[in-house]
C-alpha cells in the first residue's frame, strides 16, 4: 500500500533530525505528551460511543430482557444465543446476507475492474467519467433505493413495464433479492472502481509493454502482470466492501422491508429490537453480527494475506 | 446498570436541558403542522390551561381532531386536547408510541392504541390502569367484546373508541343465496369459476396482521384458540388448528382463487370486488362506504357487469353496486356461528405525561356519544357504544347495522398478552403463503413458535 | 490511423454506457418528482405533464422541513467535530510517537469495519437511559465515531504527503511558529481537511440505521428518516410524488460537492483506503 510506504518513510526520517541526545530525550518527552493530548479526544470518543456500548450489548445478550416485561429481567447465561442459532430465521438472514454479500462483492469487483480498465486506458472525458461515477458512491442509499423501488412498481416504474402484466417483482423472493443486489453493485461498483483505479497506477507500464512484445494477450497481461500487482489493493478493496455488504440494512428495508424472506441479519436484528423490544434477543443478534464480521476480516488477513492500510505502520513488505 | 421501569425518572437532571429544547422546536413543528391541516387548539402557548396530546392514527385524523376540538370546548378552560397523528401503518404507529414511551417522552398525555396493544402497554408500564370509579363508569353501556381488549388481568387499562369487525360481502346475481360455510363457499366459488364467471373469494393473505386474523377467526369458529388466559398455548388441543388451516389451504389453493391471494390485503380486495373480479369478500364495513363513494375517493359503484355478470367496459346499466349485499361471517363448523375477529381502538393514558387525571377526563369525552357518533359515520369505524346501535343516524349509515352488531356479539378477541404482536408476527409468518400450508405438519410447528414468542425466547423474522 | 479511430469510438461508446448506468436511476426519480398526480402511476420515463406540486407538498409539511433542519445541523455538526478531533489525531499519529499510536490506529480501522447494528442495541438502552435519545447530541456523538476513523485514515495520509521541511525553512527566513504555521502549513494542510470533510458530511448526510433507531419525533428525526416514513394524503393514496421531491432535494448536495470537488473526493477516497 501506498499508505505504509510513505509512512515508513516519514517515519525513517524523523530520528535523524534531532540534534543531541539530551535534547531529543527532551523533545521526545514532548512529543509524547502532545501526541496523547492531540489522540486524546478521538480515543476518549472511541470508547464512550464504541467501547462501553459494546461491552453493554455484550452483557446485555446475557440478560433475559424484553422492555415489555420489564419485571421479568434477570440473568439467562447464553440462552439468548442458544435461542438465535437454533432459530430459522437467524439462519435464513445469515443465508440471505452471505449470498447478497458473495454476489454482490463478486459483481462489484468484475464491474469494478472492467471500469477501472476503462478508466485508466481512456482519456477521453475522463474528468466526466469520474465525476458521474462518484454519483452513485454520493447519493443517499435511501434515495436510491427508493428510485429502485418505484421502478419495479407495476403500474409506476419504467422497469416494471418492461415485464408482463401481473408480475410484482417485489412479492418475490428470487426476484427481490436480485433488486436488492442490484441497487447494491449499483451504488458501490463506483467506490471498488477508484481503489482498483489506484491500485493500477501501481502496475508498470514498461512492464505491460515488455509482455506485449514477448506476446502476451491482453487476457494474458490481465492475469498475469496486471492483477498479481494489484493484489494488495484487490484485497483492501474487496475486504472493505465484503464487511460493508454484510451489514447491508437500508436497501431491504426500502425495497422489501424483508418480506418474503428477504430480511438480512441486520434487519433481524432491527426487528427484535424495536418489533419485538427484546433487548436481550436483539443484542445476542448483535453480538453474533459482529462475530461473523470478525470472522470475514480475519479470514480475509489470515488466507488472503490482506493487510489493512495502516494496520501495522512498520510495513511487513 | 440502572434499568428504569419508569423511564421518565431517571433522566439525569444535567441532561434534560439538551432534550428539552429539542422537543420545544419539535411542539412548535407540530403546531405549525396542525394549522397547516387546518386543525385549530394549537394557540395555547407557555400560559394558559395544561395542553393535553393526544397521540392516534393518521386514518381519521379530520375526526379525532374535531373531537379534541370539542372536547377543548366543552372542558372550558380546564385542559386544551391536541390530536396529533402517528403514521398510517399501525407497525409504525407502535413503534413511534413505544419507543417515546420507552424514553419517557413527557409530551405523550393520550395514545390512541389498536385492541392488540392493551396488555403489552400495561405490562411495559407505558399506561395508567384506569380508576375504579371511572372503569365503572367505561364499564356502562359499552359492548363487551372491545370492553375484553381493554381488560389485562382483570383490570380496565384502556377506554374502547372505536370497534371493527369483518362480515362477507359477496355478489347477490352470483350467489343468490349467501353461503353459511365455508366449504359452501369454495364449493360455490369452484362452480363460478367452472362457468367462466367472477368467482374469487377476497381474504387477507398477504404476511402481515390480517392473515393472522383471518387464521384467529377460523381457529375461533371452529371452537380452538391460540392462547388462554394465563398464557398456555391452545393450539394443539383438538382438531380447531388443523380445521382451520385446511379451510385457509383449501381456498388459496383452489382454481377459482385471486392467484395475487398470497399478497392480498383489506384495500386489494375491495377493488377487486369493485373491478367486479371476485364473488365473495371477506371485508370490514368500509368497503360498503367506498363503493357508495365517487372516485377517487371510493369505487364510485364499481364496474359495469353484462348480463352474466361479467365485468364489462361498456355502459350496461348496471354496476357491481346493484348487486352488492352482505351476510354473516361464514361458520367453519356447520350450525356454530362464526366468531368474527375484533378490531378497533383503545384509548389509554400514558405514564410518562405529566397530567394523568385531566387525561383520564379527557378520554371520557372524547369517546363519548357525540364523538363516537361522529368517527362511525364521518370516519368508517363502528362504535362501542351499545345505544348508538339503535341511532337512526348510525342505521342509516351503516344499513348492515344488524349483522355487524351480531358479529360482534359473537366475536373473538385476539390473545390477550404482552407478547401479542411477537406472537402475530410468527404466525403470519408461517402462514404465508397460504396455499402452501400442510395443516398436519404446520399446527406442532405453530405451537413451538407460539410458545416461543410469548415467553419472548423466540426471534420475530 | 483507423484502428485508433476505431478504438476511440468503442472508448466514447464505454463512456456513454458508464453515465447511463450512472445517470438512469438518478434522472428517474427527478422525472417522478416532477410528475403529477394522475400521470405519477403511467410508467412513463420522462414526465407526460409537468409540476411542481410535490415539492410545494412536501415544504407545506412542517415534518419533512424539521428533517432537512435536523439533516443539515446534525450533519455540519458532526463533520466539523469529526474533523477537528480527526485532525488533531491524525496529525499525532503522522507526525508524533506517543504510547498508544498503534492502538489507536487498530481501533479505529476495527471501527471501519464495525456492524452499525452492533451498537444500536446498547446505544439505545443508552441514550434513553441519559436523555439523549430523540436528541441532535443523541446521533451527532455516534456520527463523529463512525466517521473519525474516515477523518484519521485520509487525514494522516493526507498529512504524511506534507512537505514539512518547509516549515523549518520558513522559520529559519526569519517567521515566527505560528507565521509558519499560518503561511505555509495551513495552506498545504487545507486540501486534506476540506476533503475530509465532505466525505465526513456526505457520511452523516447518508445515515439511515442509526437515524431511526435513536429517534423518534420532528425533534431529531432527519431527512432520510422523514423520507421514509411518508404516508400519502389520504386513506389509498400513495407518497410516490413527495418522496421523489425529497429525495431530490437530499440529493442536490452530492451534486454540487461531486461536480466542485470530483478530484478531492477521489484523492480522499483512495488515499486512506476507507469507507464510511
Amino acid at each position: 500500500m501506498t499508505v505504509q510506504s510513505r509512512a515508513t518513510a516519514a517515519e525513517r526520517q524523523q530520528p535523524s533530525q534531532g540534534p543531541t541526545k539530551a535534547q531529543r530525550s527532551d523533545g521526545k518527552r514532548a512529543e509524547r505528551r502532545l501526541g496523547i493530548m492531540l489522540a486524546a479526544p478521538a480515543a476518549i470518543i472511541i470508547v464512550l460511543v464504541t467501547a462501553y456500548p459494546v461491552g453493554y450489548a455484550v452483557w446485555l445478550s446475557l440478560q433475559r430482557y424484553d422492555l415489555r416485561f420489564p419485571a421479568e429481567q434477570s440473568f439467562a447465561g447464553l440462552a439468548n444465543y442458544g435461542a438465535v442459532l437454533s432459530s430459522s430465521y437467524w439462519w435464513q438472514a445469515f443465508g440471505v446476507t452471505m449470498l447478497i454479500t458473495v454476489v454482490s462483492v463478486a459483481i462489484e469487483f468484475v464491474l469494478g475492474l472492467a471500469l477501472a480498465l476503462a478508466m485508466h486506458r481512456t482519456l477521453v472525458a475522463r474528468g466526466l467519467i469520474r465525476t458521474v461515477i462518484l454519483i452513485p458512491y454520493g447519493i443517499v442509499t435511501v434515495v436510491a433505493a427508493f428510485s429502485w423501488q418505484f421502478a419495479w412498481t407495476p403500474g409506476t416504474g419504467y422497469l416494471a413495464a418492461l415485464l408482463p402484466t401481473g408480475t410484482a417483482p417485489l412479492t418475490d423472493f428470487g426476484a427481490s433479492l436480485a433488486i436488492i443486489i442490484g441497487a447494491e453493485v449499483w451504488k458501490t461498483t463506483p467506490f471498488m472502481a477508484l481503489l482498483l483505479l489506484a491500485g493500477l497506477a501501481l502496475v508498470p507500464e514498461d512492464m505491460l509493454k515488455a509482455a506485449a512484445m514477448d506476446g502476451a494477450g491482453p487476457w494474458q497481461r490481465l492475469t498475469q502482470i496486471i492483477l498479481p500487482m494489484m493484489k494488495p489493493a484487490i484485497l483492501v478493496a474487496l475486504l472493505f466492501r465484503t464487511l460493508d455488504a454484510f451489514r447491508v440494512f437500508d436497501n431491504i428495508y426500502i425495497l422489501t422491508n424483508g418480506a418474503n424472506g428477504t430480511g438480512s441479519v441486520s434487519m433481524l436484528g432491527y426487528n427484535n429490537l424495536f418489533k419485538a423490544f427484546n433487548l436481550g434477543i436483539g443484542s445476542a443478534i448483535s453480538v453474533l453480527i459482529f462475530i461473523s464480521v470478525a470472522i470475514i476480516a480475519l479470514i480475509f488477513i489470515r488466507l488472503f494475506g490482506a493487510s489493512a492500510p495502516g494496520s501495522d505502520n512498520t510495513g511487513k513488505r | 446498570m440502572a434499568v428504569p421501569v419508569r423511564p421518565r425518572t431517571a433522566q439525569a437532571p444535567g441532561t434534560a436541558q439538551a432534550p428539552d429544547t429539542a422537543r420545544r422546536r419539535g411542539a412548535v413543528g407540530a403546531c405549525a403542522l396542525l394549522a397547516a391541516a387546518a386543525l385549530a387548539g394549537c394557540g395555547s402557548g407557555p400560559v394558559g390551561p395544561p395542553v393535553l396530546n393526544f397521540y392516534g392514527p393518521a386514518d381519521g385524523a379530520a375526526q379525532y381532531g374535531a373531537a379534541a376540538q370539542d372536547c377543548t370546548a366543552a372542558a372550558a378552560g380546564r385542559y386544551s386536547v391536541v390530536y396529533r397523528s402517528l403514521p398510517k401503518s399501525a407497525d409504525d404507529q407502535r413503534l413511534q408510541l413505544a419507543r417515546r414511551l420507552v424514553a419517557g417522552d413527557d409530551e405523550v398525555d393520550i395514545v390512541g392504541i389498536d385492541v392488540t396493544w392493551t396488555p403489552e402497554f400495561a405490562a411495559a408500564g407505558w399506561i395508567e390502569r384506569f380508576p375504579e370509579d371511572l372503569a365503572a363508569r367505561v364499564r356502562e353501556g359499552t359492548l363487551e367484546g372491545p370492553l375484553e381488549t381493554a381488560t389485562y388481568q382483570d383490570a380496565l387499562w384502556a377506554a374502547p373508541l372505536n370497534t371493527n369487525t369483518q362480515l362477507l360481502w359477496y355478489r347477490k346475481d352470483l350467489a343468490p343465496t349467501p353461503p353459511a360455510t365455508w366449504d359452501e363457499m369454495i364449493d360455490a366459488s369452484e362452480a363460478l369459476a367452472e362457468q367462466d364467471l367472477p368467482s374469487y373469494i377476497e381474504v387477507q393473505g398477504a404476511q402481515y396482521e390480517g392473515l393472522t386474523v383471518w387464521f384467529n377467526t377460523l381457529l375461533t369458529s371452529a371452537g380452538g384458540g391460540i392462547l388462554d388466559e394465563a398464557g398456555t398455548v391452545l393450539l394443539g388441543d383438538g382438531d380447531a388448528a388443523a380445521r382451520a388451516l385446511s379451510v385457509m389451504q383449501r381456498v388459496a389453493a383452489s382454481p377459482a382463487s385471486d392467484p395475487s391471494l398470497s399478497v392480498a390485503k383489506e384495500n386489494d380486495g375491495r377493488l377487486a370486488m369493485e373491478a367486479g373480479e371476485a364473488a365473495f369478500q371477506i371485508n370490514y364495513p368500509f368497503v360498503y362506504a367506498s363503493i357508495n363513494t365517487p372516485p377517487p375517493d371510493g369505487g364510485g359503484g364499481g364496474t359495469f357487469l353484462d348480463e352474466q355478470g361479467r365485468p364489462s367496459a361498456t355502459d350496461t346499466g348496471r354496476r357491481v353496486v346493484d348487486e352488492f349485499a352482505w351476510a354473516p361471517y361464514p361458520s367453519v363448523v356447520p350450525g356454530r356461528p362464526a366468531s368474527p375477529t375484533i378490531g378497533g381502538f383503545n384509548l389509554a393514558v400514558s405514564t410518562t405525561g405529566g397530567e394523568q387525571e385531566l387525561a383520564f377526563e379527557a378520554i371520557e369525552c372524547l369517546r363519548n356519544r357525540d364523538n363516537q357518533l361522529r368517527n362511525a359515520v364521518e370516519g368508517g369505524v363502528p362504535p362501542t357504544l351499545e345505544e348508538l346501535y339503535s341511532d337512526p343516524a348510525f342505521q342509516e349509515e351503516y344499513p348492515a347495522w344488524e349483522a355487524i352488531r351480531a358479529a360482534l356479539d359473537n366475536a373473538s378477541v385476539r390473545p390477550l398478552t404482552p407478547a401479542y404482536t411477537s406472537i402475530s408476527i410468527v404466525l403470519s409468518d408461517r402462514l404465508n403463503p397460504p396455499d402452501q400450508i400442510d395443516p398436519a405438519a404446520l399446527v406442532p410447528e405453530l405451537v413451538g413458535q407460539v410458545e416461543g414468542a410469548v415467553n419472548s425466547e423466540g426471534l420475530v423474522p | 490511423m483507423g484502428t485508433d479511430s476505431r478504438t476511440r469510438i468503442w472508448w466514447a461508446l464505454a463512456g456513454v454506457v458508464v453515465c447511463i448506468y450512472a445517470l438512469v436511476p438518478v434522472l428517474w426519480i427527478v422525472s417522478l418528482s416532477f410528475k403529477t398526480t394522475d400521470t405519477i402511476t403511467d410508467g412513463s420515463f420522462v414526465p407526460r405533464s409537468w409540476t411542481l406540486d410535490n415539492y410545494a407538498q412536501i415544504f407545506s409539511l412542517d415534518l419533512f422541513t424539521s428533517a432537512l433542519v435536523n439533516s443539515i445541523g446534525i450533519a455540519i455538526i458532526s463533520t466539523v467535530l469529526a474533523v477537528v478531533i480527526g485532525t488533531m489525531a491524525a496529525y499525532a499519529i503522522a507526525r508524533l510517537d506517543f504510547p498508544g499510536k498503534k492502538t489507536l490506529v487498530g481501533v479505529s480501522l476495527l471501527i471501519a469495519m464495525f456492524p452499525q447494528i452492533s451498537l444500536v442495541s446498547p446505544l439505545f438502552d443508552i441514550s434513553r437511559a441519559v436523555g439523549l435519545f430523540d436528541t441532535w447530541p443523541g446521533l451527532i456523538l455516534p456520527y463523529i465515531t463512525f466517521a473519525l476513523p474516515l477523518a484519521i485514515y485520509t487525514l494522516s495520509a493526507f498529512f504524511r504527503e506534507i512537505p514539512w521541511e518547509l516549515e523549518k525553512a520558513a522559520k529559519m527566513d526569519g517567521a515566527t511558529p505560528l507565521q509558519a504555521f499560518r503561511e505555509v502549513i495551513v495552506p498545504l494542510a487545507a486540501p486534506g481537511v476540506f476533503t475530509t470533510a465532505i466525505l465526513v458530511f456526505i457520511f452523516c448526510w447518508n445515515d439511515f440505521l442509526f437515524a431511526i433507531s435513536l429517534t423518534s419525533t420532528s425533534a431529531s428525526q432527519t431527512a432520510p428518516v422523514a423520507i421514509a416514513n411518508f404516508t400519502g394524503a389520504s386513506q389509498f393514496a400513495e407518497p410516490t410524488g413527495s418522496i421523489a421531491a425529497a429525495a431530490v432535494l437530499l440529493t442536490i448536495p452530492i451534486i454540487i460537492f461531486v461536480l466542485l470537488f470530483q478530484r478531492r473526493i477521489v484523492a480522499g477516497l483512495t488515499s486512506g483506503a476507507v469507507k464510511g
